[in-house]
């Protein structure tokens, strides 16, 4: 108990010493996340949620957060469109690089402005929405992100309006020695009716000792339709702890994908309510983990409302003595009559010292719903690997082809083809041996 | 030289004898069928021919184009022209037959030292043959085999044959599941690749294929043996009197 007391006096230290001039919006937010993050601390794994995330890499060390973006090297800056066009923010070590961004022709409707710029007079609708999902007295490293974050970005979408390109937004972490933390923030508020598609990607140097504790809220008014792909590739050895919280208002419809790919340590936590009635959301998630990775992804489905749909579909990789947690709760409450919620995880486990964890849980305290759930943890078939054999394919080929269709399987709903094929390009990346696939057809 | 050679071949799965001594010799250009009823070691032998790691060859050799072809994997004796039709087609979710078909050919075509197809030339030649074997062309773009009927499965087997034009091509139970069309259409595809240099082992346990795809030679496995080889008129003699003498005469 004392380390952790220790551990909480770093951060708490490290708080007091933010500069005074900050914007009272900001001060205040700050305020509220290092107060909830002294009250609970970082969780210890007799806590149910976070049993199987093993937080010593991160308790063991203080995070400072970075005070002064790094230079980007070639690789991460030629990687910052590769999802393909859009309106793009770029951050980098949490702050907006305006030379990577590009706005151009922002459409009537949209804004995408970085948080850092609004100063003193933030507007309402922004102010009004920023910070009001994320759960800071439940989850430490939404505490901490609110604690510290300096910059981040703000999409609005106005009532009725269609966004054609997606705006992608891409954090940047830089190579560093000195353990560091970098807190990316997002809020994004899409009016009545309106649609947008919006890209997150945590990209960075591989050698980067770094705690990433992104916040990300969304908030989806009455009939809006919001995609969010959420993307996390970054170097091998970044601890990402991530929260996502998402509210769909009376017939709106989120989707989300989340893709996890790199880090030594990746947690996602995404939360999703059904505030009203109609309303869908979509949870897809693809993680493909190898070496000592971890891997967790916890949802947490509110079904709030009646007449709420909730779809859940996620798949894993595992290679080498990697590990992965999926955990999802599908909260039915007493009011929420005629819920359609399923869920699904299914896990590839393609060497021995792999571990999967499978956790689908349903909570139902209305009496008329449709619930589903599913789990399997298994190993690639031998007699598919037999079949492919027998017809001339390589034992590599024949198992990254059966990998590659377990997995891009969760890749079809994506909307954006430009966001699916970069997808598409990290699992064949991943893939075993030096398959040559090049198309799924 | 024989094109298949095999010499008392013995084989188990998960330690039971299954294959007890296996002769056989299968020349370029001839048909042969093995018959046999359930659990004589028809599919065992089929699966041990194809390099199905999980049937175990505990005795005997087998000689493929002069090579050893128990020292071959799967994929070396495909690509050296063996080719199973399976009796159970595996289903592949994710996977397109026409994809599926074309990492097969090409790894062939690579091991030939031939050049790739290009799409064009690949699509022309899945179009032709599927048509030849009666395969709904809808069926090239979905999934391998899943979803398929039975005789969809089978049919979509000897399609497979007919793109990879193997040297040797073994049928296991082909016949099996198949109404009399679809039977017809199977035999039609398989005559249709007769020739001087490719032969087929036929393996079936009921002689009516036999009317279809007409065989030199005609082989009874019994209990792991083969206790009796003849023409084709053995075929007819066991479809009058059975099985049942022969394994007596096995016991």
């Amino acid at each position: 108990m004392e380390a952790l007391a220790e551990t909480k006096s770093v951060y708490l230290r490290e708080h007091e010493a933010l500069p005074s001039d900050r914007p009272a919006w900001l001060e205040a937010l700050h305020r509220r996340g290092i107060e909830d993050f002294e009250a609970v601390g970082f969780p210890n794994r007799r806590q149910e949620a976070w049993r199987k995330t093993d937080l010593s890499q991160i308790t063991d060390a203080h995070y400072r957060a970075v005070s002064k973006p790094g230079a980007v090297g070639a690789e991460l800056s030629n990687s910052v469109g590769a999802t393909g066009p859009g309106y793009r923010l770029v951050f980098v070590d949490g702050r907006l690089d305006r030379s990577l961004s590009d706005l151009e022709d922002l459409p009537a409707g949209l804004t995408v402005a970085s948080l850092a710029e609004y100063g003193a007079d933030a507007p309402e609708r922004l102010t009004g929405v920023l910070g009001r999902l994320a759960d800071t007295a439940a989850n430490p490293f939404a505490a901490l992100n609110t604690a510290f974050f300096r910059d981040g970005a703000f999409v609005h979408v106005a009532r009725g309006a269609a966004i054609e390109r997606p705006v992608v937004l891409v954090h940047v972490a830089t190579a560093r020695e000195e353990p560091h933390a970098i807190y990316p923030r997002t809020v994004v508020q899409v009016e009545e009716g309106a649609e947008v598609k919006l890209v997150e990607r945590f990209i960075g140097a591989d050698e980067v000792p770094a705690l990433i504790a992104p916040v990300t809220e969304l908030h989806a008014a009455q009939g809006a339709i919001v995609s969010y792909y959420r993307l996390q590739e970054e170097g091998s050895a970044t601890r990402h702890l991530g929260v996502v919280h998402a509210r769909a208002e009376r017939d709106a419809s989120v989707r989300m994908h989340s893709m996890s790919a790199g880090g030594r340590l990746a947690r996602v936590d995404i939360h999703a309510d059904i505030a009203d009635e109609g309303a869908e959301v979509l949870l897809d998630g693809l993680y493909l983990t190898a070496g000592r990775q971890f891997s967790d992804h916890h949802t947490w489905v509110n079904h709030r409302t009646p007449h709420g749909t909730s779809r859940q579909n996620f798949r894993g990789v595992l290679q080498g003595r990697s590990e992965t947690v999926f955990d999802g709760l599908v909260k039915v409450f007493k009011d929420a009559q005629k819920t359609d919620a399923q869920q699904q995880n299914r896990n590839l486990v393609l060497d021995r010292m792999a571990l999967a964890h499978s956790n689908p849980r349903l909570e139902i305290y209305a009496d008329d719903v449709k619930c589903a759930h599913g789990s399997t943890v298994g190993e690639l078939e031998e007699d598919a690997l037999f079949y492919l054999r027998s017809r001339g394919i390589a034992p590599d080929e024949a198992r990254g082809l059966l990998t590659m269709a377990f997995a891009s399987e969760v890749l079809e709903g994506i909307r954006v083809a430009e966001v699916r094929d970069h997808m598409m390009r990290v699992l064949l990346r991943y893939l075993p041996g030096d398959t040559a696939i090049e198309e799924l057809e | 030289m024989a094109l298949l050679e095999i010499r008392n071949l013995h084989a188990s799965v998960e330690g039971a004898e299954i294959l007890k001594g296996i002769d056989l010799s299968i020349e370029a250009g001839r048909v042969h069928a093995i018959m046999g009823p359930n659990g004589s070691g028809k599919s065992t032998l089929a699966k041990v021919l194809a390099g199905d790691e999980r049937y175990q060859v505990t005795g005997g050799e087998i000689l493929y184009r002069g090579k050893n072809l128990l020292d071959l994997a799967p994929e070396e004796r495909a690509r050296d022209g063996v080719f199973l039709g399976f009796q159970y087609p595996v289903e592949i979710p994710g996977v397109s037959n026409t994809y599926f078909l074309k990492a097969a050919l090409n790894a062939i075509r690579k091991y030939r030292g031939e050049s790739e197809l290009d799409a064009m030339e690949f699509l022309q030649l899945i179009r032709e043959r599927a048509k030849a074997v009666k395969l709904d062309e809808s069926l090239l773009q979905r999934p391998v085999n899943e979803g398929f009927s039975g005789g969809e499965k089978k049919r979509n087997e000897i399609f497979q044959l007919a793109v990879l034009e193997p040297m040797m091509a073994i049928l296991d139970e082909t016949d099996s599941g198949l109404d009399i069309d679809a039977l017809k259409t199977v035999a039609d595809g398989v005559n249709a690749m007769r020739d001087a240099e490719r032969a087929f082992l036929v393996i079936t346990h009921y002689q009516r294929l036999l009317n279809y795809i007409v065989p030199d030679e005609v082989h009874v496995l019994v209990n792991g043996r083969i206790v009796k080889s003849g023409g084709k008129e053995l075929a007819e003699e066991l479809e009058r009197s059975g099985y049942a003498l022969f394994e007596e005469a096995a016991a």
